[in-house]
């Protein structure tokens, strides 16, 4: 008994935390054996196993690989052209306060706003095929990795700048020596945000317009009432952001390891 | 001298004018003499103008902001009511923070947009099916800054009613309550923007009124100046309220710079 405490004392936190995961997940798998379901509430009603089980169909059918690798192709492509082109704008509005100044108000505005509203936009000038949801990735990543970006710069120490300035820095190899690696937890950070935001345009953008996807398998399978394919797909995107951002936070605890911790708390 | 002074206290204001001005002018010039403007690919600001004030005379407009917005309202609410007080549970209680913690992350963290059709075949493509995604996405920002300004309380205030026999009563409402505040309006400011996602997203996916489905609509049927005065709009209103909430962060609590999730 004590060493059952004892155990149980130790693993608290991961025991309580799994245990009422787990035990949501069985309710839910035991819910329709212990009531029925009127047939309104059936219709749009699953259970895990069966959503496992369409889960498995889908792999073998070889249904599901195209529409993951079209969902991928967008993120990937989006976010990589957030990261072109936020990172270098964001260095080069932190060092410069004229174009800092010129800038804000469209950083500002559009940061505020979600992108997500210019979805028909999009659609409109590049159709329905893929370029319209890598552009809407890329706008909704594009915003968390340059303010991000230009936190970092700004926050740079003033002192160690000085220094290297003292002794002789030209602005690229004070933004090489200093500014760049004090910026990159923040564009860590940055990067976490924006793969949130990415994830959320793949989501939408196939929900509103396209013929091959994740979000428009989600969104198919809501119209035909095949409820079980429409949690395999929340699935698989709740398993790829929570694979991806655990990865980032890894990553941003890693770099800023040598901070004092009023910064990582950051 | 004056002039000068004048010029380096509002040069980021004046600067910021001027490229706001400048990229306006220079939108409209462009499509006026340099590229033959096409109608159904984009416009000019002097059409979004006019397009704008003809829907605001008409007041069509105003029916959609009020349609979105009684929506937005209604999930907003609900996730304030049901956010905060699971967050100061979650503070305040450590096993209910081992229980509930985990569960919550997963769902912060997963884009819970993905339940939009499955939201509107259950509850239809009227008021309550944009209310329940609102919520679902709004509720979040609450319940995890909540949670963080409750763990952040001064364990010393806690102590000190404590210590003259103050009640848990007390101790939710004297201490914990004034001092989560600025977190509450962190929240906020961050579940605005998601509260605006769902909107949008039920409304581009099926509705038939809203200033999400008006944009859209506006885009099917190639009315471009229309489509733009509606962004404006929605982004006029984006603005206003994230900001304004950052404002008022900032006076709540000067000391923090508040700019993680933004």
């Amino acid at each position: 008994m004590n060493t059952l405490t004892n155990f149980y004392r130790e693993r608290e936190q991961a025991i309580l935390g799994g245990g009422f995961i787990l035990l949501l997940i069985l309710i839910w798998q035991t819910v329709p054996a212990l009531i029925s379901l009127p047939r309104g509430i059936a219709l749009f009603f699953t259970t895990p196993v069966e959503v496992i089980k369409s889960f498995y169909q889908l792999v073998v059918k070889n249904e599901i690989q195209s529409h993951v690798y079209v969902s991928a192709v967008e993120f990937i492509v989006g976010l990589g052209l957030a990261i072109l082109v936020g990172l270098p704008l964001g260095l080069v509005m932190g060092r410069s306060k004229i174009l800092d100044a010129m800038l804000d108000p469209f950083v500002t505005a559009f940061n505020a706003t979600p992108r997500l509203v210019f979805l028909p936009l999009l659609i409109l000038w590049m159709g329905i095929g893929i370029w319209s949801k890598i552009m809407i990735v890329f706008v909704g990543a594009l915003f968390p990795l340059l303010i991000n970006t230009y936190e970092g710069v700004k926050n740079v120490d003033r002192v160690l700048v000085n220094v290297v300035r003292s002794f002789g820095a030209s602005e690229w190899q004070t933004m090489k020596v200093v500014v760049l690696p004090n910026s990159v937890p923040y564009i860590v950070v940055g990067l976490r945000l924006a793969i949130g935001r990415a994830l959320l345009g793949v989501v939408v953008g196939e929900f509103f317009a396209s013929s091959r996807g994740l979000g428009f398998m989600i969104a198919g399978a809501a119209t035909n009432y095949k409820v079980d394919v429409v949690f395999v797909g929340v699935a698989i995107f709740m398993g790829l952001s929570l694979a991806l951002t655990h990865l980032v936070k890894r990553l941003e605890s890693r770099l800023s390891r040598w901070r004092p911790d009023e910064v990582k708390t950051y | 001298m004056a002039f000068k002074s004048f010029f380096s206290d509002y040069q980021r204001l004046l600067l910021g004018m001027v490229s706001v001005i400048g990229v306006v002018l220079l939108w409209e010039l462009v499509f006026t003499y340099v590229i033959p403007l096409n109608p159904f690919f984009f416009t000019k600001p002097s059409l979004i103008a006019a397009a704008f004030k003809e829907q605001l005379v008409s007041g069509t407009l105003w029916k959609d902001v009020a349609i979105s917005s009684k929506a937005f309202l209604l999930g907003f609410s609900l996730a304030v009511i049901v956010g905060i007080p699971i967050g100061v549970f979650m503070g305040w209680r450590r096993r209910a923070e081992y229980t509930l913690d985990p569960f919550f992350t997963a769902l912060y963290a997963s884009p819970l947009v993905a339940l939009a059709p499955l939201l509107i075949i259950i509850f239809g493509v009227g008021l309550t099916g944009k209310v329940a995604l609102i919520f679902l996405l709004a509720v979040f920002p609450f319940i995890f800054n909540v949670f963080a300004g409750v763990k952040c309380t001064d364990r010393l205030l806690v102590n000190v009613v404590r210590s003259f026999g103050g009640r848990e009563k007390d101790i939710y409402f004297k201490v914990i309550l004034p001092s989560i505040m600025p977190y509450i309006v962190a929240g906020a400011r961050i579940a605005i923007g998601r509260g605006i996602v769902g909107i949008l997203v039920t409304e581009f996916y099926a509705a038939s009124e809203g200033i999400g489905f008006a944009i859209s609509r506006f885009g099917d049927t190639y009315r471009l100046p229309d489509m733009f005065a509606a962004i404006m709009v929605l982004m006029i209103m984006a603005v206003v309220l994230t900001e304004g909430l950052r404002k008022l962060e900032t006076f709540l609590t000067p000391w923090k710079t508040g700019q993680e999730a933004r």
